[in-house]
């Protein structure tokens, strides 16, 4: 890490994980409107996501490592959503039926 | 009422008490930023700080022993067992953190021996507390885990929250006996220290939290059982999973081996991946139930505590969590900053909430009403933001300016310290402490007076 990019690094980090908790809400809020419009933006959020991880892997003078990790991490946030909220709309499903 | 409810609002009052003592010595910390020799030789900044980040620890634990003692009756359906002697600590409890306190403020140094550490400080962060009274605390622990062992044996009931709950107290316990030995190797002691703090906050605490708040969805919105323990047992999971091994995060350079680099990175950025789950569950219960409850201030502050955990310990902790960025950020107000808005997030909103709750049903109210919840609940975490987004920007000067340009060396920090950037960044700290210490008057007294201003149950009702 040198001293011109100590911020923009943290700074990016930041907007990788915000990125992501904008997609997670957003996401949440369209399937509860059934909105494929919000949907749709929750998917804006996630490319937003990919963006930063762009910038982080192609700018950044993280290490090869690191960098892999965020690629692989991106990857992993893209299925939070979803499966969290199938698994939610499955246990609260039994709840009625119990 | 039972004895264990009563002991539940003790315990939830001292703890909303201690918040006020934690507050206005934060906000008096920050003064020293601002006017050099503040209090100097009287009532200098590290004795502050010390009954700052004392009280947080104090106001977290009462929050959660409160809870657990009101829920408890509740959940087993029986009075806990050995509650006078749970109600006697309680007092002796109160009793020696205020000897502590004034022992902090008034006598402030020991000597540099054993009496030293058994009757004023033993002088490590947190857990600077005398011997005598670590002695009083572990007493106070072995007595809760006795009343929550006991009351589920003699209730022959071992609910899911209840296994869970019983198997934090063995470590909640455990990791906190690392406060008594004092190695004189400075990374053998922070090796060992960091695994009660870590411990502490980022495992048994995290799932103390979440049998509490289990607990208050299932009283609050109703929801079953089955559904609040599937999540109770996925988050332990993932939060044991991510937090015990995130660790590393703090051993990055206390002279530990370089293999805690990659170990504590890697975990510790896994960290906000079940926060994100928790953002989309928020979303889904607020959704589901459309904003519908008769104590609308829990819920809100329920839903705070999700986006708080993500933003405060996900965002912000993600920032500076991978060992290139930490190795200038690391103890820059960048850290504090983070450590404010994760501890917010992650537990003080959990615990008003829960005072809400319990204020609601002690008291009979049928429906929480006021305008008094709304701007505390705006002023709080409006002042929250603020302070640790004003912290954030005074702790990136001081990284760039006194680590990274300035090579960590006394001109480095001498520059940072005296840098605008970071001066503005302190006085707007301190603005938005204010409104934090405003907003937690009305907090306070809206949770006072809660059932003189609103509608009060029908007696039949009140008692079921």
């Amino acid at each position: 890490m040198n001293a011109t990019w100590l911020l923009p690094t943290a700074i990016l980090l930041g907007i990788y994980v915000l990125c992501a908790g904008c997609y997670g809400l957003v996401y949440a809020l369209g399937r509860l409107r059934e909105s494929r419009k919000v949907t749709r933006t929750a998917y804006g959020f996630y490319a937003m996501q990919g963006l930063t991880t762009l910038l982080l892997v192609a700018l950044t003078p993280l290490a090869w490592g690191w960098k892999l990790f965020l690629v692989a991490c991106f990857l992993v946030y893209a299925a939070i959503p979803p499966i969290t909220w199938r698994q939610l709309e499955r246990t609260h499903a039994l709840e009625h039926e119990s | 009422m039972n004895q264990s409810k009563k002991l539940g609002v003790q315990y939830l009052t001292a703890s909303i008490v201690m918040m006020g003592a934690l507050l206005l010595f934060g906000l008096l910390a920050s003064i020293f930023y601002l006017k050099y020799g503040f209090l100097l030789g009287k009532l200098d900044f590290n004795i502050v700080k010390q009954v700052h980040i004392n009280a947080l620890i104090i106001a977290c634990l009462w929050g959660f022993m409160g809870a657990i003692y009101w829920f408890l009756p509740d959940e087993l359906g029986i009075e806990t067992v050995g509650i006078g002697l749970a109600r006697l600590l309680f007092w002796v409890f109160v009793a020696a953190v205020a000897v502590v306190v004034v022992v902090f403020i008034f006598v402030q140094y020991g000597s540099s021996d054993e009496s030293g550490m058994w009757l004023v400080n033993q002088g490590r962060k947190y857990v600077e507390a005398p011997r005598w009274a670590a002695v009083g605390i572990v007493a106070v622990f072995l007595t809760l885990a006795y009343n929550i062992f006991a009351s589920v044996a003699k209730a022959r009931k071992v609910t899911g929250i209840m296994g869970v709950l019983m198997t934090t107290m063995i470590p909640l316990i455990a990791v906190y006996l690392i406060a008594f030995p004092a190695p004189t190797n400075m990374s053998v002691d922070l090796y060992w220290w960091w695994w009660l703090v870590h411990m502490w906050v980022e495992a048994t605490w995290e799932l103390m939290i979440g049998c509490i708040l289990a607990l208050a969805l299932m009283k609050l919105l109703g929801t079953s059982r089955k559904v609040v323990e599937i999540w109770l047992y996925l988050e332990v999971a993932l939060v044991l999973g991510t937090g015990i091994l995130g660790l590393g995060h703090h051993y990055f350079w206390i002279g530990t081996p370089q293999y805690w680099l990659s170990i504590g990175g890697i975990f510790s950025a896994l960290e906000p991946l079940p926060l994100l789950g928790m953002v989309v569950h928020a979303i889904y219960d607020a959704g589901k139930h459309q904003m519908k409850t008769h104590n609308k201030p829990a819920f809100l502050w329920l839903i705070a505590e999700a986006f708080g955990n993500f933003i405060g310990a996900g965002i912000w902790g993600f920032m500076m969590t991978l060992p290139q960025i930490n190795l200038y950020s690391h103890g820059t107000q960048w850290t504090v900053s983070h450590g404010h808005f994760a501890f917010y997030g992650a537990y003080i909103t959990g615990i008003i909430a829960v005072a809400y709750m319990v204020a609601q049903e002690s008291r009979g109210i049928r429906e929480v009403q006021g305008n008094a919840w709304k701007w505390a609940f705006a002023g709080l975490n409006i002042g929250m933001v603020g302070m640790v987004g004003a912290l954030l920007v005074s702790g990136m000067s001081e990284a760039f300016i006194g680590r990274a340009l300035g090579g960590s060396t006394l001109d480095g920090f001498m520059a940072s310290q005296s840098n605008s950037w970071f001066m503005q960044g302190m006085i707007a700290r301190t603005g938005f402490g204010v409104i934090i210490v405003a907003s937690y008057f009305i907090l306070a007294w809206d949770l006072l007076t809660l059932g003189r201003r609103s509608e009060k149950l029908s007696p039949a009702l009140a008692t079921t």
